[in-house]
């Protein structure tokens, strides 16, 4: 295991300039491991959570708020691709729900037509979203800002328009009748039907997805990312190509929500072109910016507050489009950092001291 | 920290509870009361449509319990917002199904909310029902057997007014306007093939997109054709601003508009104003159908919502009456014995006595061909319910 | 002939009187974007609030054209309160684009679903305040659409003299151009800013009132084309009048002379592939910002 130090200074150098800001860098490295801690425990005590609401449902002998949950969690990491770019890259996507929708219609045709077979949707799920981040990614990437978020936009637009007007796909109606997925796991076989192991199932893929970011944000790679939303200019003088750098991105976070997007048909037997809408676009950046961009784990708090909080709301008043546009309204004006980023400057704020 | 441990278990024990509470509140008897659960838009685009099935379901279930209910239960109306989105739709009948635990469900308008409803249904064993969706596919293609529906679908639609076409007008020539999307193309095609039986000259059709600002662009093509009829499937704002477009361009004294029930219905009446003048349709419903158990049931819709029933707040009050008879043929609501009563039953409703094909689970029933004078939908003539069903084309049961 | 006479003739001069209450809608987002930075999801909104405040205000009885005349003006204190209240908020903060969206983007949410409390989800519609038409050539014109355009044309013509001709836009132009130096001259550009936020916010109020015979409200009507008056703001140059103007007319011409030859499904993503080859190969649009152009 290197000198963490110095593995640390080294990736540092992407943006800070080097060697006569030592001692600048060394404090910098100090409050991101601290930082790193919180959100650490932050994500242990989601993970945690959420074990054990498992297990109290699976006691309770509950369905449907665990079928609520695992589509929350799917929501989660579609929350999770959005965030990468938006909290790490400085890039806002408002057109994601495409790629979750077109995992979503992928993985339906696949269990349908194909096969019932788990791990070839997933498979499937992921490449659509391959194919089409890099088809959109080099369309969209050029553009920054706002711009950026209009093609996004756009592109979503398009395409659930298109697949709205194909008869072939299920058109307006979309498709149903996706079977119950048997998932055979080595270990044990699940019943894409049974609430509690396809939530564990679920929740297990959603961790791994976050550690993967989680590691990935803290290579040199992704703190070439980070750079691009600090000082996008600088970076060729350092020698980094921002362009790929941001198709990378785009196409990773295209993947992770074409993947989610194949496990929506597994819990709830259908897809339809609502998948693509705005709305899920939507809601996937509410959950990164009320849970806090860039820590990863605040969209996920906000996953699962915003799809329990629209259950909950929905139940005592028809008008939660206000009570979520205050919310997020008053998230973006007060806290701006969200929930995850609040936590994490209390906490590192009242051990201050040396920094 | 442990907010957020805390909290999930505390909001779903909280929601338990809450919901536990409001059954045990709004229950009227202590015997236990037959729950529907009622998934409607309450929001959205197609709030108009949700408003009058809410309307519909609240004056049956009233007069039901005054009479004693079904099977000396009280009825109890539990709602779901389906925000019109399939999506949604299916998540919250999970929600009436596993934790309100209800005996019946109903209220679904969009045919793709239907569907995946229906889906969600079967999975969990009970029985549901539409009043409004129209595609031919729930009772035909993509039919289920826990999936009953006791409006008319497309096809319905289409057999009334092609009858009427064909006794009004002789071989009319007729261009076809409809939005461009799959249900908006086989609806036209389904009334074309039917108009054509009945001696139509087909002279064009064109479609435009759904949520078209303006169709001035086609009137060009509209107006080298000539029609007599001009034939029409949009809904909604689309067709208030295809009338008074029409209207604009001094189009509609020279053709004589006839479309889909859904295209002119109560929600846009108002806005289309004078330029409905003369419109025709087929439907299974208007208020001014000139019967005695109708002019009652208006008046009485009248007093509690001042404002008139259309076809959904009809259909949806005939639902729970279809429930009602079949609880009682069956003596019992379990879905197996439920489902076997309600094959075959008959009940009265406004319009007149429907029967639910036990082949498709689909209403029979007579239609009616309205034109529109004055705002109103004015009866011009009945087809019978015999030659208004369309076959069964149902094959998975 | 007869196809330039009947169709293609009518059709362009329909697109002539869409385009210009489009460039409306564009002209304030655009002069919204390229004075304050502001990207203002909510535009929309408040077309939909203009063509509700004027029914309302048709109902009460009132002549069409005075009530054209009110709805800009009962807008402006909306938008003043909008620029004052919320988006000042976040203006200074370093990711002000990002954040401005996605505030305006949850003021949209929550407007949207106000105006459908307060006037029901069904559809209105303000009656035709000129019936009747001309014949030309043997082709129809309706009357109130060939008001539209001169109206609209009067309108930005309007706009344009107040930004480059009177001291007050040359004041909004040096804020825009750099409000620093504007401000150590004496200018009070959060002032500026404020009202040049509600003129925006009455361009687009006027804009629903002007189409609301026409395409009927309804509370959605917002979305209906918000994607196309940004493509014009895009295409135009952000910020700029003159580009606001020209992409206007092109883009809606484009849409309606597409709409003849290729299935009008097809209008939206072949406008979607301009917006985005022109942001590919000249993203500041054809004329650039305000300040500079």
């Amino acid at each position: 295991m290197p000198d963490p130090m110095v593995a640390a200074e080294a990736t540092q150098g992407a943006v800070s300039a080097r060697g006569a800001h030592l001692s600048l860098s060394r404090v910098a490295i100090e409050r991101e491991n601290d930082e790193q801690r919180v959100v650490g425990r932050l994500a242990a005590v989601f993970f945690l959570a959420a074990l054990l609401f498992a297990i109290y449902g699976w006691l309770q002998g509950d369905t449907f708020f665990m079928r609520l949950a695992t589509e929350a969690l799917i929501y989660a990491g579609l929350a999770l691709s959005v965030d990468l770019l938006l909290g790490y890259g400085g890039l806002l996507s408002l057109g994601h729900a495409l790629f979750f929708g077109l995992g979503a219609y992928v993985s339906a045709l696949i269990l349908k037509d194909v096969a019932p077979s788990f791990w070839l949707a997933l498979a499937g799920g992921t490449l659509v979203g391959l194919l089409a981040g890099v088809v959109g990614g080099i369309i969209a990437i050029r553009a920054r800002g706002v711009y950026f978020a209009l093609i996004t936009f756009g592109m979503a637009q398009v395409v659930a328009k298109i697949i709205y007007n194909t008869q072939e796909l299920g058109a307006s109606d979309g498709i149903i009748g996706i079977p119950i997925v048997p998932i055979r796991l080595g270990i044990a076989d699940i019943m894409s039907d049974d609430p509690f192991s396809f939530f564990i199932l679920v929740l297990v893929i959603i961790a791994a997805i976050y550690v993967f970011l989680s590691y990935a944000t803290r290579t040199p790679y992704g703190r070439v990312l980070s750079a691009i939303r600090v000082n996008e200019g600088r970076l060729p003088f350092l020698g980094y190509s921002p362009a790929y750098t941001k198709l990378g991105a785009f196409v990773i976070s295209s993947m992770i929500a074409g993947l989610c997007g194949s496990l929506y048909p597994m819990l709830r037997g259908f897809v339809s072109p609502e998948l693509m809408y705005f709305e899920v676009s939507t809601n996937a950046v509410i959950a990164v910016v009320i849970g806090g961009a860039g820590t990863l784990v605040g969209p996920l708090y906000g996953a699962m507050a915003l799809v329990f909080g629209k259950s909950v709301v929905g139940s005592y008043t028809e008008h939660h489009l206000i009570v979520i546009g205050v919310f997020f309204m008053a998230s973006v004006i007060f806290l701006p950092q969200g929930f995850a980023g609040f936590i994490k400057d209390r906490f590192i704020g009242s051990q201050d001291g040396r920094s | 920290m442990k907010k957020s441990k805390i909290t999930k278990q505390f909001a779903g024990g909280l929601f338990a509870a809450a919901a536990l509470a409001a059954v045990q509140i709004s229950a009227a008897q202590a015997a236990d009361p037959v729950k529907i659960g009622v998934l409607t838009p309450l929001s959205g685009t197609y709030t108009g449509i949700g408003q009058q099935v809410k309307w519909g379901l609240e004056l049956a279930a009233k007069e039901i319990n005054a009479s004693g209910g079904i099977l000396g239960r009280q009825v109890e109306l539990i709602y779901e917002d389906s925000e019109a989105n399939p999506a949604v739709a299916a998540q919250k009948a999970e929600k009436l199904f596993q934790v309100e635990k209800v005996d019946f469900l109903t209220g679904t308008v969009n045919s793709g909310a239907t569907l995946a409803v229906g889906q969600v249904a079967e999975r969990n064993n009970t029985l549901m029902a539409t009043t409004v969706s129209f595609s031919d596919a729930i009772t035909g293609a993509k039919c289920s057997p826990n999936v009953f529906r006791v409006n008319a679908p497309a096809g319905m639609q289409a057999n009334a007014l092609a009858s009427w076409l064909g006794s009004a007008k002789s071989k009319p020539k007729t261009f076809y306007l409809g939005p461009d999307y799959e249900m908006g193309r086989s609806t036209v095609a389904a009334f074309k093939q039917r108009a054509e039986e009945k001696g139509a000259e087909s002279i064009g059709e064109v479609f435009a997109p759904l949520g078209a600002k303006d169709y001035s662009q086609y009137f060009g093509k509209l107006r080298a054709a000539r029609p007599e009829v001009l034939y029409t499937s949009v809904a909604g704002n689309d067709t208030v601003r295809l009338m008074t477009q029409l209207q604009e361009y001094g189009l509609l004294k020279k053709m004589q508009i006839v479309g889909a029930s859904g295209t002119i219905t109560s929600q846009n009446i108002k806005a289309i104003g004078d330029a409905a003048e003369g419109y025709v349709t087929g439907v299974g419903y208007s208020a001014l159908i000139d019967t005695p158990e109708n002019k009652d049931f208006v008046a009485k819709f009248n007093a509690t919502n001042k404002a008139d029933p259309d076809l959904y707040g009809a259909d949806s009050y005939g639902l729970l009456y279809f429930f009602k008879a079949a609880a009682e043929k069956a003596k019992k609501i379990d879905t197996d014995s439920l489902r076997t009563a309600m094959r075959g039953v008959s009940w009265m409703t406004p319009q007149g006595e429907k029967t639910m094909r036990a082949g498709d689970h689909q209403a029979i029933m007579p239609m009616y061909a309205v034109t529109v004078k004055g705002g109103e939908f004015n009866i011009h003539s009945k087809v019978e319910a015999d030659k208004a069903i369309g076959p069964d084309t149902c094959e998975r049961f | 002939m007869d196809y330039l006479q009947f169709v293609l003739a009518p059709q362009m001069l329909n697109g002539l009187s869409f385009g210009l209450a489009v460039i409306l809608m564009a002209l304030g987002l655009t002069i919204i974007f390229g004075l304050l930075d502001v990207i203002n999801m909510a535009h929309g909104e408040f077309y939909a609030i203009g063509a509700y405040v004027g029914f309302v205000l048709l109902g009460m009885g009132l002549n069409f054209w005075l009530v054209v005349a009110l709805v800009p003006i009962l807008m402006l204190p909306l938008g003043y309160i909008t620029e004052r209240f919320l988006v000042r908020r976040v203006f200074h903060s370093a990711d002000r684009h990002t954040l401005t969206l996605l505030l305006t983007l949850g003021l949209s949410m929550i407007l949207m679903d106000v105006l459908k409390i307060t006037f029901g989800p069904n559809t209105v519609k303000p009656a035709i305040p000129v019936s009747g038409g001309i014949e030309v050539f043997d082709v129809f014109l309706p009357a109130y659409r060939m008001l539209l355009i001169a109206f609209g044309a009067a309108v930005i013509a309007a706009v344009y003299i107040l930004i480059y001709r009177t001291s007050i836009g040359a004041i909004i132009r040096a804020a825009a151009f750099d409000k620093d130096m504007a401000s150590s001259l004496g200018v009070r550009v959060s002032r500026v800013y404020s009202m040049t936020f509600a003129v925006g916010v009455a361009l687009a109020g006027l804009s629903g009132i002007l189409l609301a015979p026409v395409f009927s409200v309804f509370p959605t009507m917002g979305h209906d084309f918000i994607i196309l008056a940004f493509t014009v703001v895009i295409v135009g140059g952000m910020g700029s009048i003159k580009g606001a103007v020209l992409a206007g007319l092109l883009l809606t011409q484009v849409q309606a002379v597409a709409s003849l030859i290729v299935s009008p499904v097809w209008t939206d993503p072949i406008l979607f592939g301009i917006m985005v080859l022109v942001l590919m190969l000249r993203p500041q649009g054809l004329f650039g910002r305000l300040g500079y152009a």
